[in-house]
Formats: C-alpha cells, structure tokens, sequence
C-alpha cells in the first residue's frame, strides 16, 4: 500500500507543478462552451497542455501519448485542481476506443491529431430512439461498393459543432441479433451529407448538438475492430467514459469545493452552523471520491470486471450533486438573483446523473455485472 | 502508487477470517437479549488469539511485538468486524498501542502481547476519544478485561460491570477505583506528532472495523437478495432492490479506498497529516456503515428484524463502531476547523 509518488512520478508531478507556475496565467480567463469564445479558450487550453506532453499520458507514445500508468492521470487531475486550472482535455475515452481497437494504419493516421488536440473528436452514440437503451440505436451504415454508407441521427453528441471527426455507432449487420449488429466508424465530419444543429441546455451551455447523416460515406478503413464488434468497443469506451478522472471531474470537484472553502474562511460569504456543517461533509465525500479514484485508477489494467467505471460514476455523481447543494446554499439569494453563474453551475450538476448513462443505468450494471444479481 | 494489499496482506487476510469465524461461531447471542453470552471467549478460543499473535502484532520488538505496520492491523480489524468477533482483541490491541506511545514499561507491554494481561482502552464519557482523566471515563471492547490503564496517570483501574450497550459484540465498563495487580508507571507524554499518530491509529482501526461489517452486511443482503423468491422471481433480479444494493456497494467501495488510505496515512504521513485523513476516512465510513446496515436489513425485510438474524448486529455494531471515537459529526467539526474557519 502506497499512496504517494514513486521517483518517476514525483519528476513528473513536480514537471507539470512548475509547467502550471509558467503558463497557467496565460489561461486565467478559464474554459467553457457556452459561447464561440470560451470554446476558443477551452481548445486553446488543451493544446497547451497537450503541446506540454500532458494530454493522452496512458495511451502509447508510439502515436502520441506517453505511456505512462493510469496512476498518471490521478497526479495530472490532482495537480489541475490545486493550481486552480481548468479541466483536461475530455480525450481518454475516445483514444482508447481507437488505442485498444483498431488496426495500425488506423491509429497511426488519426490518434496523433487527437492526441495534441489539433483535431478535435466527437462521440456519436445516442439517439433520439436510443438513450439509456443505446443498443435500440437505429443510425445505419451498410457497406457497399467497399465503403460505409451512413444515414440516421444521433443527439446529444458533445462538441460536434467544432469537431472535425466522430467516433460513430452504427448498425451494419441489420440481421443479426441487436448488440452484435454494430460497429464503430471513424466519420470525417466535413464529410458531405453531415449536418449538425445546436442544442442550448437549459444552463446556457452550448456543448451539446444533434447531427445528421444523409448518405455519408466513410472509407471501409475507416472501421475500428471488426464488423459487429462496436458494442464491445462501445462498453470498453464508456467504462473510460464514467472513469472520473478521464472526464476532468475530480479536479473540476475539488477546485468547486476549494473555492467555496475559501470564500467562507475570508468571510467573502456568510455560513451559519448547518452550513458549515454541510460544507464540511462535502470536504470529507470529495476527499474520499479522490482517494477512491487514485486507487481505482492505480489498478484500472488488473480491473477484470470493466465495470469499475459505473462504481466510480455513481460516487463521483453522488458527491458532485451534494456538493452543488451546499455551494448553491452558500450563494443565498444570488444563487436566482444577479449574474446566473451559480445556478448555471448547479443545473450543469443535475446532468452528471443523466449523460454517460443515467445513474439509474449505472446501478443496474452494478447490480448485475459486479454483484452478480440475477436479470429479471 | 501502489494502492493494493500485498499478497502477504492477502494471506493475513485470510487466515484472520479464518480464525474470526470460529471466534463468531463460538459466541452464542441466544434466542433474545435475555438469554445472550457475554461477549468473552472461551479459555481455548482465547488461547488460538494469543498464540496467532494477534495481540503482539502492533507492537514495538522490543516491547514483545512484531512490529506490523497499520495497514496489516487494519486487515485484522476488518475481519474482526466482518464476522462481528464478540472478543476484545481491538480493544487489546488499541490499549497497548496507547500504553507504548505513553512510555509504559516493556514488562507490561510483553505481559499484554502474550495474554498475560487483559487491558482495554479508556474512553471519555462520551465515548468520542481516550480519556485523559479516569473520572467518568469508560473502557470500551472490556470484557474480560482486569483493568485501563489512564496513561496520562499511568494508573491502571479496576473496572465495573458492563454498562447496557447497543454492540452486545463489546463491553463498554466503567472504571473504578485504582487496581491493586497492576502497578503504575511513570508515563511520558508522546509529542505532538506522536500523539496525532496515535489518535489516526485508533481512528484507522475502528474505520477497518466498520468496513468490514458494512461489507458483511452488504454480501449477505446480496446473497439473500439471489435466494428469496417473491412473485415467482428472486427478490434481486427487482430493479428496486438491485438499486438499493447497488449504491451500498458503492459506500462500500469508496469506504475501502477511505480506509486504505488512513492506514497508509498512519505510518507514512506526518501525523497532523495522517490524523486528518483518518477523521475523514472515520467520518465517511461512520455514515456509510450505517447506511449500508440500514439498506441490508431493508433487503432482509421482516426477518431482518428478527434477533435470530445477524442483520440487527451489524447494524448494532455500526452504529456503536460509528460514535466509538467519534462520529462523522464530531470529526466534520475538526474538517470545519482546519478548512474553513477564519482564523
């Protein structure tokens, strides 16, 4: 048992320390996607850091990663969320789809640009039809002429207005049984025939679109594994993908969490006894959550089961959702009066149970697949 | 980072449970409270205790002790706590490690490591920490005990008749007056990181202890859920209840990671550092043992309610495991303090 730093990891926490001392000011205006400016921003951020050598730091560094342990992304959010730097580039899930399962010339070609952050990568999964029963999703690619021909909708998918590529889900193999019916495709997205609309969230956040596809077609090299293999890789993305420490949430929780500490230790902000109370609650579930995440991180490659993900998302959920509680609670009336800053961040938190699979979908995988209970 | 047991630790683990579910099938809680063995073991189950080593396992060589490190106490406790041992081996094993940071003589030290002598820990009378003074103080996991030692005095007191208490897994006994068997020693007060180091100890031992009865809880609700039948269907192919299960596994879980941690903490950390991860990980997992017990018995339904189940004593020894050395209240306090309060 050991928590700390080997010598290997402790270089590498004290290099992004100082890298972080030098350059984070140039970011000081923060990230976000609720304008075409914070978006700028935010992709700006990743390419710094990923010009740095610190984006894709457990993937090969044979196409641009650096090979490293999952433990390294632990030190990576841990650092982020105590120098007070926004999140990590949202990559991990993305590039081990494409890391673990395509074939060479696929890799060599696409994860470098994803992998510096000079490409950006959307994930087309869900459907207007097809949410928490993804495997009902309806979006066709059928193969002809040797190319994927693709035609159907996906929504929900995040980034797609300023991505330049899409991990897509596809039916191929309408014959055979639903999950063993699909496969994973890398789409161009200036492809012709691809169409995206905006959605604006009720938090004013513009991450999220819908996009169609009318007739795309996509170079059969294109496909990532096998034809019918896509559930498969879809599953082994999404445990990366409720990974909390893939998403950037650790960092983002505990940089919430300092900065309400703060305001309420300067006097910034008024807390009587039950508020302090609650608070202090707080303090203890994202420590616990970070704890938490640094072990199931430290043995993620001896994990069989593939369903630590869902046990990581359900806490990480579960304590982000008390967490804006409290801060909203902190904000008193200006959590509905004046700039909508606090209640923007609180509704934000309200779709930590819903995306990624709703926390009811992520119990369920629990109950089954960990703790073995029979299906109905 | 290396954040796993060693397969050492694993081995430990498991001859512990071993010996920790003969203990528990020894003990005999009756048809009711009225009729309930007292938590003591018998003199052959006592003697496979000391001769594993148990009691010596924490200690300094040269005080008769093997000189494990916290981590591996910490495999012990939770053993303890998943077969709700009914023998006062944590209360040992925390009045001796209270009694060497205290200077006591290594004779008396030797004596408690090889059962020579039984001791058990002084708690305040609001059982939140180990007293400092004998008046009103009582000692926790006591039964069979001869005394506790006050190390601030370096007296040791005879002890009174087990007080009704929620756990009938451990005796809470007032102390008494001065004990005659025993006699004083001239203590020196540990430093203030030595002092830390021993309250993250105790901390990291009762939050191993509470894992392990949530995770008990926990397995054996699961295990009931896949055998009970209701509408022609095992009761945890229901949604409803896999739920339920489902976020207990998840308190479980991060309680694991919280207490591995603490433990780690005690023995690496500095100890104003190691004591702040224990009222964390102690805090966390107060709250959570509670939850999970609750959610058990919840699974069990009316035969969870029943003394003859196990369910109503893991849920006992939450409950008194949660405010033995403080709750997550009396710890968040502290957190308060250290973290947000304007100095």
């Amino acid at each position: 048992m050991d928590f700390a730093d080997d010598p290997a990891e402790a270089e590498f926490r004290a290099g992004l320390r100082a890298w972080l001392r030098d350059h984070l000011a140039e970011h000081r205006d923060g990230t976000g996607y609720e304008s075409a400016a914070a978006v700028e921003r935010t992709l700006r951020w990743h390419r710094a850091l990923a010009a740095a050598g610190y984006a894709g730091l457990s993937l090969p560094a044979a196409y641009g990663g650096r090979g490293l342990p999952d433990a390294y992304e632990a030190i990576l959010n841990e650092e982020l969320a105590a120098a007070g730097a926004p999140p990590s580039p949202p990559i991990g899930h993305i590039a081990h789809a494409v890391a673990d399962f395509a074939g060479e010339e696929l890799k060599a070609r696409v994860l470098p640009g994803l992998l510096d952050c000079t490409e950006v990568w959307c994930q087309g999964f869900s459907e207007p039809g097809a949410g928490s029963d993804l495997a009902g999703l309806s979006t066709t690619a059928t193969f002809d002429d040797g190319r994927f021909v693709v035609n159907g909708q996906k929504i929900w998918t995040s980034g797609a207005m300023w991505s330049g590529w899409c991990l897509l889900l596809a039916r191929t193999e309408p014959d055979r049984p639903r999950h063993r019916g699909l496969s994973m495709l890398v789409v161009d997205m200036r492809s012709p025939g691809v169409d995206r609309r905006e959605i604006v969230l009720a938090s004013g956040s513009r991450e999220f679109a819908e996009v169609f596809f009318d007739g795309v077609t996509v170079p059969a090299a294109n496909l990532i594994g096998e034809r019918g293999q896509g559930w498969q890789i879809a599953m082994h993305m999404l445990s990366y993908e409720r990974g909390p420490a893939d998403m950037g949430w650790v960092g983002r929780l505990g940089r919430v969490l300092a900065t309400a500490c703060d305001d309420v230790r300067s006097g910034r902000v008024a807390a009587d006894a039950g508020l302090r109370r609650r608070l202090a609650e707080a303090t203890v579930e994202v420590q616990v959550m970070q704890w938490h995440v640094a072990r199931s991180l430290a043995n993620r490659t001896t994990d069989t089961t593939g369903s630590a993900g869902s046990v990581d998302k359900l806490l990480a959920t579960r304590v982000e959702q008390n967490l804006y509680r409290v801060v909203s609670d902190l904000a008193g009336p200006s959590f509905v009066l004046g700039a909508p800053g606090p209640f923007s961040d609180y509704l934000w938190s309200r779709a930590q149970s819903i995306y990624g699979g709703t926390q009811q979908i992520q119990r369920q995988i629990v109950a089954q697949r960990v703790l073995g209970l029979p299906l109905a | 980072m290396v954040i796993e047991l060693t397969a050492e630790q694993r081995a430990f683990r498991e001859s512990c449970g071993k010996l920790a579910a003969v203990l528990a099938a020894q003990w005999n809680r009756g048809r009711g409270p009225h009729d309930i063995a007292p938590p003591v073991p018998d003199k052959a189950s006592w003697s496979r205790v000391v001769d594993t080593g148990w009691l010596a396992i924490g200690l300094r060589e040269e005080n008769g002790g093997a000189g494990a490190g916290v981590v591996d106490l910490t495999v012990l406790a939770e053993q303890l706590g998943h077969h709700t041992v009914a023998a006062p081996v944590l209360g040992i094993i925390l009045a001796a490690e209270q009694l060497q940071a205290w200077g006591a003589p290594s004779g008396l030290l030797q004596d408690i490591a090889e059962g020579g002598i039984r001791l058990a820990p002084a708690l305040d009378a609001n059982l939140r920490g180990l007293a400092c003074a004998a008046v009103g103080a009582l000692a926790w996991d006591a039964a069979g005990a001869e005394a506790a030692v006050i190390p601030a005095s370096g007296v040791a007191h005879s002890l009174g008749d087990p007080l009704p208490f929620a756990d009938p897994t451990r005796a809470v006994r007032p102390l008494g007056a001065p004990s005659a068997g025993i006699p004083a020693f001239a203590p020196t007060a540990p430093d203030g990181d030595a002092a830390a180091r021993l309250d993250a100890f105790a901390l990291s031992l009762l939050t191993a202890d509470l894992l392990g009865t949530m995770q008990a809880a926990l397995d054996a609700a699961i295990e009931h859920a896949r055998t009970r039948a209701q509408f022609g269907a095992p009761i945890g192919s229901f949604q409803a209840v896999q739920q339920l299960l489902a976020d207990s596994h998840v308190l479980v879980e991060a309680g694991r990671s919280a207490s591995y941690y603490s433990a780690w903490a005690v023995d690496a950390l500095p100890g104003r550092e190691a004591l702040r991860a224990a009222r964390v990980a102690k805090a966390f997992v107060s709250r959570s043992a509670v939850e999970v017990c609750e959610s058990a018995i919840q699974v069990f339904g009316g035969i969870g309610m029943t003394w003859e189940a196990p369910a109503h004593i893991w849920l006992r020894r939450a409950h008194a495991g949660r405010l033995v050395l403080g709750d997550e209240h009396h710890h968040q306090s502290f957190i308060a303090d250290d973290d947000f309060s304007r100095s």
